[in-house]
Protein backbone atom coordinates (compact mmCIF):
# COMPACT_ATOMS: atom_id res chain seq x y z
CA UNK A 1 0.00 0.00 0.00
CA UNK A 2 1.32 3.42 -0.98
CA UNK A 3 1.63 6.70 0.60
CA UNK A 4 0.04 9.36 -0.03
CA UNK A 5 0.94 13.15 0.60
CA UNK A 6 -0.38 16.22 -0.84
CA UNK A 7 3.74 17.72 -1.23
CA UNK A 8 3.26 22.13 -1.74
CA UNK A 9 5.97 21.81 -4.01
CA UNK A 10 4.87 18.65 -6.01
CA UNK A 11 1.48 18.16 -5.74
CA UNK A 12 -0.55 14.44 -4.70
CA UNK A 13 2.50 12.27 -4.52
CA UNK A 14 2.48 8.59 -4.43
CA UNK A 15 5.09 7.11 -2.07
CA UNK A 16 6.26 3.31 -1.98
CA UNK A 17 6.27 2.90 1.70
CA UNK A 18 9.77 0.62 0.70
CA UNK A 19 11.28 3.73 -0.34
CA UNK A 20 11.16 5.95 3.06
CA UNK A 21 13.71 6.87 4.82
CA UNK A 22 13.46 7.33 9.19
CA UNK A 23 16.14 9.98 9.79
CA UNK A 24 16.03 9.49 13.83
CA UNK A 25 17.33 12.53 14.48
CA UNK A 26 15.73 14.39 11.76
CA UNK A 27 18.04 17.00 9.63
CA UNK A 28 19.93 19.65 11.85
CA UNK A 29 17.51 22.07 12.51
CA UNK A 30 14.45 20.68 10.29
CA UNK A 31 11.49 18.96 12.19
CA UNK A 32 10.14 15.40 11.32
CA UNK A 33 12.11 12.10 11.16
CA UNK A 34 10.58 10.65 7.64
CA UNK A 35 11.35 11.61 4.29
CA UNK A 36 11.30 10.06 0.60
CA UNK A 37 13.87 10.21 -2.13
CA UNK A 38 12.02 11.24 -4.84
CA UNK A 39 13.15 11.61 -8.58
CA UNK A 40 10.92 14.07 -10.27
CA UNK A 41 13.55 14.28 -13.07
CA UNK A 42 15.06 11.57 -14.49
CA UNK A 43 18.23 11.74 -16.17
CA UNK A 44 19.43 14.66 -13.84
CA UNK A 45 21.77 14.74 -11.45
CA UNK A 46 19.46 15.94 -8.49
CA UNK A 47 16.57 14.01 -5.87
CA UNK A 48 14.54 15.69 -3.39
CA UNK A 49 14.12 14.79 0.41
CA UNK A 50 10.37 14.79 0.96
CA UNK A 51 9.26 15.10 4.29
CA UNK A 52 6.43 12.87 4.80
CA UNK A 53 5.62 14.52 8.30
CA UNK A 54 5.58 18.15 6.45
CA UNK A 55 4.32 18.31 3.00
CA UNK A 56 6.43 21.84 2.41
CA UNK A 57 9.21 20.45 3.75
CA UNK A 58 11.46 19.10 0.45
CA UNK A 59 15.43 19.99 -0.14
CA UNK A 60 16.77 18.84 -3.20
CA UNK A 61 19.69 16.85 -3.00
CA UNK A 62 22.92 15.27 -5.33
CA UNK A 63 25.22 12.88 -5.10
CA UNK A 64 28.42 14.42 -4.14
CA UNK A 65 31.08 12.84 -6.56
CA UNK A 66 29.17 13.76 -9.71
CA UNK A 67 29.86 17.25 -8.55
CA UNK A 68 33.25 16.97 -6.48
CA UNK A 69 36.13 14.85 -7.54
CA UNK A 70 37.55 14.67 -4.02
CA UNK A 71 35.14 14.53 -2.04
CA UNK A 72 35.15 12.43 0.96
CA UNK A 73 33.75 12.25 4.28
CA UNK A 74 35.26 11.60 7.21
CA UNK A 75 33.19 10.56 10.83
CA UNK A 76 34.46 11.59 14.43
CA UNK A 77 35.08 8.04 16.12
CA UNK A 78 32.21 8.52 17.94
CA UNK A 79 29.72 9.24 15.03
CA UNK A 80 31.22 5.75 13.91
CA UNK A 81 30.24 4.01 17.06
CA UNK A 82 27.32 5.92 17.20
CA UNK A 83 25.60 5.15 13.46
CA UNK A 84 26.98 1.99 14.17
CA UNK A 85 28.83 2.04 10.97
CA UNK A 86 32.35 -0.74 9.92
CA UNK A 87 33.88 -1.08 6.48
CA UNK A 88 31.53 -3.14 5.13
CA UNK A 89 28.44 -0.96 5.67
CA UNK A 90 27.45 0.31 1.80
CA UNK A 91 26.12 3.66 2.37
CA UNK A 92 24.85 6.36 0.36
CA UNK A 93 25.94 9.92 0.62
CA UNK A 94 23.78 12.66 -0.37
CA UNK A 95 25.01 16.83 -0.05
CA UNK A 96 22.07 19.37 0.02
CA UNK A 97 21.65 21.59 -2.89
CA UNK A 98 21.05 25.62 -2.35
CA UNK A 99 19.62 26.82 -5.57
CA UNK A 100 20.47 30.11 -6.92
CA UNK A 101 19.55 32.48 -10.44
CA UNK A 102 21.95 30.76 -12.11
CA UNK A 103 23.89 27.55 -12.28
CA UNK A 104 27.37 29.93 -11.28
CA UNK A 105 25.03 30.69 -7.94
CA UNK A 106 24.03 27.16 -6.73
CA UNK A 107 26.11 25.78 -3.70
CA UNK A 108 25.79 22.34 -2.35
CA UNK A 109 26.81 21.68 1.89
CA UNK A 110 29.58 19.50 1.93
CA UNK A 111 29.95 19.91 5.74
CA UNK A 112 26.81 18.08 6.65
CA UNK A 113 26.11 15.81 4.33
CA UNK A 114 23.01 12.78 4.58
CA UNK A 115 24.32 9.26 5.04
CA UNK A 116 22.08 6.82 4.12
CA UNK A 117 21.60 3.11 4.42
CA UNK A 118 19.18 -0.19 5.42
CA UNK A 119 16.34 2.44 5.52
CA UNK A 120 17.69 4.92 8.34
CA UNK A 121 19.63 8.47 7.45
CA UNK A 122 21.88 10.85 9.88
CA UNK A 123 23.08 14.18 8.56
CA UNK A 124 26.64 14.57 10.02
CA UNK A 125 29.32 16.82 10.43
CA UNK A 126 31.74 15.72 7.98
CA UNK A 127 35.34 16.15 9.32
CA UNK A 128 37.57 15.92 6.12
CA UNK A 129 39.48 19.59 5.84
CA UNK A 130 38.39 22.08 3.59
CA UNK A 131 35.07 21.08 2.88
CA UNK A 132 32.82 23.93 2.23
CA UNK A 133 29.26 25.04 3.94
CA UNK A 134 28.73 26.66 0.83
CA UNK A 135 30.74 24.80 -2.33
CA UNK A 136 30.03 26.14 -5.71
CA UNK A 137 28.51 23.30 -6.98
CA UNK A 138 28.71 23.51 -10.60
CA UNK A 139 32.70 24.66 -10.18
CA UNK A 140 34.39 21.62 -11.31
CA UNK A 141 31.96 20.40 -14.02
CA UNK A 142 31.31 20.82 -17.55
CA UNK A 143 27.43 20.69 -18.29
CA UNK A 144 25.23 20.05 -20.83
CA UNK A 145 21.18 19.93 -21.18
CA UNK A 146 20.04 16.82 -20.32
CA UNK A 147 19.45 14.52 -23.27
CA UNK A 148 16.42 14.14 -24.75
CA UNK A 149 14.30 11.15 -23.70
CA UNK A 150 14.67 9.15 -27.15
CA UNK A 151 11.95 6.03 -26.08
CA UNK B 1 19.12 29.66 32.44
CA UNK B 2 20.66 27.89 34.99
CA UNK B 3 24.20 29.17 35.61
CA UNK B 4 26.61 27.11 37.58
CA UNK B 5 30.08 28.05 38.58
CA UNK B 6 32.59 25.34 38.40
CA UNK B 7 36.83 24.21 38.95
CA UNK B 8 38.74 22.56 36.76
CA UNK B 9 38.01 18.91 37.76
CA UNK B 10 34.27 19.85 38.67
CA UNK B 11 31.78 18.15 37.04
CA UNK B 12 27.69 18.58 36.36
CA UNK B 13 25.44 16.25 35.50
CA UNK B 14 22.20 16.36 33.28
CA UNK B 15 19.81 14.37 33.86
CA UNK B 16 21.24 10.59 35.33
CA UNK B 17 23.50 9.36 31.93
CA UNK B 18 25.43 12.85 30.73
CA UNK B 19 28.45 14.40 32.46
CA UNK B 20 30.17 16.76 31.78
CA UNK B 21 34.22 18.14 33.34
CA UNK B 22 35.40 21.14 33.29
CA UNK B 23 38.89 19.39 31.87
CA UNK B 24 40.86 23.04 32.06
CA UNK B 25 40.71 26.19 32.41
CA UNK B 26 43.25 28.57 30.65
CA UNK B 27 42.83 32.23 29.38
CA UNK B 28 39.57 32.95 27.68
CA UNK B 29 39.59 28.91 26.69
CA UNK B 30 37.14 26.20 28.63
CA UNK B 31 38.05 22.35 27.78
CA UNK B 32 35.43 20.20 28.49
CA UNK B 33 35.00 16.24 28.65
CA UNK B 34 31.22 14.80 28.22
CA UNK B 35 30.50 11.84 28.74
CA UNK B 36 27.15 11.02 27.15
CA UNK B 37 25.24 7.77 26.13
CA UNK B 38 26.71 6.91 22.41
CA UNK B 39 22.87 7.81 20.78
CA UNK B 40 23.53 11.37 21.09
CA UNK B 41 24.64 13.78 19.06
CA UNK B 42 27.10 16.15 20.41
CA UNK B 43 27.58 19.45 17.91
CA UNK B 44 29.49 22.64 18.42
CA UNK B 45 26.44 25.21 17.89
CA UNK B 46 27.98 27.24 15.90
CA UNK B 47 28.72 24.85 13.11
CA UNK B 48 24.89 23.27 14.37
CA UNK B 49 23.76 26.70 13.86
CA UNK B 50 25.11 27.07 10.34
CA UNK B 51 23.45 23.63 8.96
CA UNK B 52 20.45 24.30 10.19
CA UNK B 53 20.90 27.94 8.12
CA UNK B 54 21.96 25.88 5.24
CA UNK B 55 19.34 23.53 5.72
CA UNK B 56 16.57 25.60 5.99
CA UNK B 57 17.78 27.90 3.09
CA UNK B 58 17.71 25.10 0.72
CA UNK B 59 14.38 23.92 1.55
CA UNK B 60 13.16 27.20 0.47
CA UNK B 61 15.67 28.63 -2.56
CA UNK B 62 14.23 25.78 -4.40
CA UNK B 63 11.31 25.98 -7.09
CA UNK B 64 9.57 22.42 -8.17
CA UNK B 65 12.56 22.25 -11.02
CA UNK B 66 16.05 21.70 -10.34
CA UNK B 67 18.21 22.30 -13.68
CA UNK B 68 17.71 20.12 -16.39
CA UNK B 69 21.50 19.24 -16.95
CA UNK B 70 23.93 16.22 -17.20
CA UNK B 71 27.00 17.40 -15.56
CA UNK B 72 30.66 15.73 -16.86
CA UNK B 73 33.72 16.50 -13.84
CA UNK B 74 36.43 18.30 -15.48
CA UNK B 75 39.42 16.97 -13.83
CA UNK B 76 37.74 12.78 -12.66
CA UNK B 77 39.92 11.22 -10.37
CA UNK B 78 41.88 8.33 -11.27
CA UNK B 79 39.97 5.39 -11.78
Amino acid sequence: MSITIESSRFGRVEIDPATVIEFPEGLIGLGGSRYALLARDAGTAFLWLQSLDDPALALPVTNPHLFFADYEVKLTDEDVERLGLDDSTAVDVYVTVKSGESLEDFTANQRAPILVWGGQGYQIINQTPGCELRAALFAGVDVAPAAEDTA
Amino acid sequence: MLRITRRAGERIMLGNDVIVEVVEVRGGTVRLAIDAPRSLAIYREELWIEVMRENRAAAQAAGPNMPDVEVRLKDPPAA
